[in-house]
């Protein structure tokens, strides 16, 4: 009789248990991550986004706000107010900008984003970031707590014209290799042939509208050999500059002193070595040309080899020293 | 009585199995039910004209297109295809639990992002508000050990002295900023209703895939802190880069 009572007991606590689980996690993804578009005054589109819920079941918020770029490596400062002529809304039948909905774990919701831009909007770039946010929940009563309010965006790049053609004005910041050593405060670029040298790409866009490069670095070493290294093409914002990364020889590492530069060259290095860069910005484009140089010369292996040549000699000299005695 | 106690068994394990489902339809309050139905009306529109057109305009913003007034392109032309862009935080209820003076209390919350191999991204943190009672008792932002262990919303500091109060976190893990190069370093949180700009606390450049990294909250209070319930909310956005 006790058996079953522990067990009716046992059972009734699993029930309680079960009810009394609370939703922790979340986890969110959005797709696209991007959405680059040219459009005419007076025109609407419309976009289909995914976010899917990974996490526990959630109240989540749809809103828009605009953008501005931080700094040059591409990230973003999100305004605290929305700017701009650019009209947003959704298509969607059940739910509507900054009003809450929910999701389901597992659960996938279409976003439908409707983008329309009224007739004799100024011609220009409008930068928004879509956002989806979660709504704090949870009461840990009595207790000290903070509450994560998450959110993910998706960012949105907008060129206003009426011809379509977008205003190219790019010019080169730097392009230089990242050399440590300085004589008199002058930069020498100066690296032993081992060394990892870090090159590194600034562009400036002046022009109107948002610019994207393409093309390549090339590196021609002294026997005259040619080594590309492909220009990744991330977008330049309006009166921004940015830094520009190459599809690289050794993966950028985590250490701070290589964290800015565009790409790395590794392998052995001899004599002088000249860089070129050549930059369009997509189709009938004008090319921006850049050049940079550096020398590279066995350091390292010269003073090994010369110290295991003293080394050597002193070894010789009292062996001989020894036999002469 | 064996017929009776195995009739039990199989009684506890069949509600064992029946109790999550349970928790699933506990899961759907009535307001999650009108939700549902407001998917499945989603669902039918799937194949209604009106859908057909989202998708196909989805799948054009695929690529890129070019019609009279207008041209999209989504995702990132470098990467070849769409690929989600994903965050998680491991737990949005950080309980600091019942403070007391002079003993240092933590929690931790694990931040992951998903974006592919060549992703570029940004996660920025801030508060509400200073950590504070319904009464408006509050817990100032920390300054760390102070001297010249000041720590500011963009500098962590060492923070280990029991007699220094306030509230703030540490960073470990992949993409953080490299001033938290220590379990001891910490950083008060930018508060938003002091009018202060979110700060990075992950980012890179040119990897995304599963970056991992754990948010350490500490809070520290003197022996005359007011007793009370403190509690703020922490605004954590993630955004990829453009």
């Amino acid at each position: 009789m006790k058996k079953i009572i522990i067990i009716i007991i046992f059972t009734i606590a699993i029930f309680f248990i079960t009810i009394f689980v609370k939703a922790q996690q979340v986890s969110l993804s959005i797709s696209p991550p991007l959405l680059e578009t040219i459009i005419k005054p007076g025109k609407s589109i419309m976009i289909a986004y995914n976010l899917k819920n990974f996490g526990d079941p959630v109240y989540l918020l749809v809103k828009v706000v605009s953008f501005e770029p931080k700094d040059n490596l591409g990230n973003i400062r999100l305004k605290k107010e929305f700017e701009g002529p650019i009209k947003f809304s959704l298509d969607n039948a059940n739910i509507q900008l900054e009003n809450p909905f929910f999701l389901k774990t597992g659960d996938d919701q279409q976003i439908l984003l409707r983008i329309r831009v009224p007739e004799n909007t100024p011609q220009g770039d409008y930068y928004y970031t879509l956002i989806v946010e979660t709504i704090p929940s949870g009461n840990l009563n009595n207790n000290s707590a903070s509450y994560a309010k998450i959110s993910i965006g998706s960012n949105i790049l907008i060129t206003v014209t009426d011809s379509g053609i977008v205003d190219i004005k790019p010019k080169v910041v730097i392009f230089d290799v990242l050399s440590k050593i300085k004589i008199f405060n002058q930069k020498i670029n100066i690296f032993d042939s081992f060394d990892k040298i870090p090159v590194v790409l600034i562009l400036e866009n002046r022009g109107k509208n948002f610019i994207k490069p393409e093309g390549e670095i090339i590196l021609k070493n002294i026997f005259g050999h040619k080594e590309k290294y492909k220009i990744i093409p991330k977008n330049i914002l309006s009166q921004s500059q940015r830094l520009i990364e190459a599809s690289s020889s050794s993966k950028i590492s985590e250490k701070i002193e290589f964290k800015n530069s565009s790409f790395i060259l590794s392998g052995f290095f001899i004599g002088k070595n000249n860089l070129s860069a050549e930059i369009f910005f997509g189709e009938n484009s004008p090319k921006i040309f850049a050049k940079a140089s550096f020398f590279a010369f066995p350091f390292k292996l010269i003073s090994i080899i010369t110290i295991f040549l003293l080394i050597s000699l002193e070894i010789i000299k009292k062996i001989k020293k020894k036999e002469e005695s | 009585m064996k017929k009776i106690v195995n009739f039990l068994f199989f009684l506890f394990f069949f509600l064992l199995f029946f109790s999550t489902t349970i928790f699933s339809v506990n899961m759907e309050s009535s307001r999650f039910k009108i939700e549902s139905a407001n998917t499945s009306i989603a669902s039918g529109e799937k194949s209604s004209s009106n859908y057909k057109l989202s998708d196909t305009i989805g799948q054009i913003a695929a690529g890129e297109f070019s019609s009279s007034g207008y041209v999209v392109k989504a995702g990132f032309q470098y990467i070849h295809s769409i690929i989600p862009f994903r965050f998680s935080i491991s737990n949005t209820n950080i309980n600091l639990g019942t403070l007391l003076p002079n003993t240092p209390a933590t929690a931790t919350t694990v931040l992951t992002v998903y974006f592919g191999s060549a992703g570029q991204y940004q996660v920025t943190v801030a508060e509400s508000h200073p950590l504070k009672t319904l009464s408006n008792n509050t817990i100032p932002d920390t300054n760390c050990n102070g001297g010249s262990e000041t720590c500011t919303e963009s500098i962590a500091k060492t923070w280990n002295l029991s007699s220094a109060y306030g509230f703030g976190y540490n960073m470990s893990g992949d993409d953080i900023p490299s001033d938290f190069n220590s379990s001891s370093k910490f950083r008060p949180f930018p508060d938003l209703s002091a009018s202060e700009n979110p700060v990075v606390i992950m980012s890179s450049n040119n990897v995304g895939k599963n970056r991992q990294a754990t948010m350490t909250f500490k809070v520290n209070i003197s022996s005359i802190q007011p007793i009370g319930s403190y509690q703020t909310v922490i605004n954590f956005i993630a955004t990829p880069s453009f």
